[in-house]
């Protein structure tokens, strides 16, 4: 059994229209590098130059943000649910 | 009427801005999801969707065949579209066309919203037309 990946409506233009991918990794890294080997373009609307998850994304395995767990080292089993969510902010102040 | 929600949610909630999400299919807005405003410091002039908000309301469109087409906020006493900051935040972010309303709400109580869709490869938001169903 593989990972379930959600994906959110603005990256399914690099997914081919895909809401859902599946695939295996070990965490959320790996992940991110299998997600890029399939889908070119992902890893850098994920991660910043530095590697760091950028932060206007989330990333939450079974609802647990992965900021509260071990970040990109989150470890992943098979059947985990992993849904990128993005960080909606603004308003009329700077 | 999902219009009139929106207004009403940027009414009751001046002089503060509210938000939420908005559900649908096929680019049609079927349901309206207010959400707390989780900005802590400036709620008067900032919005922040919590991410947790949004895996609940995801999930809870998935099941029932919808998914999130976009966001509304209001703007207390400044105009019905988006500013700088909404710009400067939806190019930083995944917002590649993902509407956003903009609700203005003049001193508690005239409405105007409008409706916009930000393309990446502009970095900008452009003005969509929108039906009222």
């Amino acid at each position: 059994m593989s990972i379930k990946v959600q994906i959110p409506s603005p990256l399914r233009s690099l997914t081919g229209g895909a809401q859902e991918v599946q695939l295996e990794a070990g965490d959320v890294s790996s992940l991110i590098e299998g997600l890029e080997s399939r889908h070119h373009g992902l890893k850098e609307k994920l991660v910043d130059p530095d590697g760091n998850l950028r932060s206007y994304v989330r990333i939450f395995v079974n609802d647990e943000d992965v900021r509260f767990l071990d970040d990109k080292a989150t470890a992943l089993k098979a059947g985990d649910t992993v849904a990128i969510v993005p960080a909606i902010a603004g308003g009329t102040g700077a | 009427m999902l219009a009139e929600r929106i207004a009403e949610q940027a009414r009751s909630g001046y002089p503060f801005e509210v938000c939420g999400v908005l559900v649908g299919e096929d680019r049609t807005v079927r349901q309206v999801v207010p959400v707390v405003n989780r900005e802590s410091e400036s709620p008067r002039v900032r919005y922040q969707i919590a991410p947790e908000d949004l895996i609940r309301i995801q999930r809870e469109a998935r099941e029932s065949g919808r998914e999130i087409l976009g966001y509304y906020h209001s703007h207390p006493d400044h105009p019905a579209r988006p500013s700088e900051t909404d710009r400067r935040v939806a190019a930083e972010g995944l917002s590649d066309d993902v509407i956003h309303v903009v609700v203005g709400v003049a001193e508690g109580d005239r409405t105007e919203a409008t409706a916009w869709v930000f393309h990446d490869r502009d970095q900008a938001f452009a003005e969509e037309p929108f039906d009222i169903i």
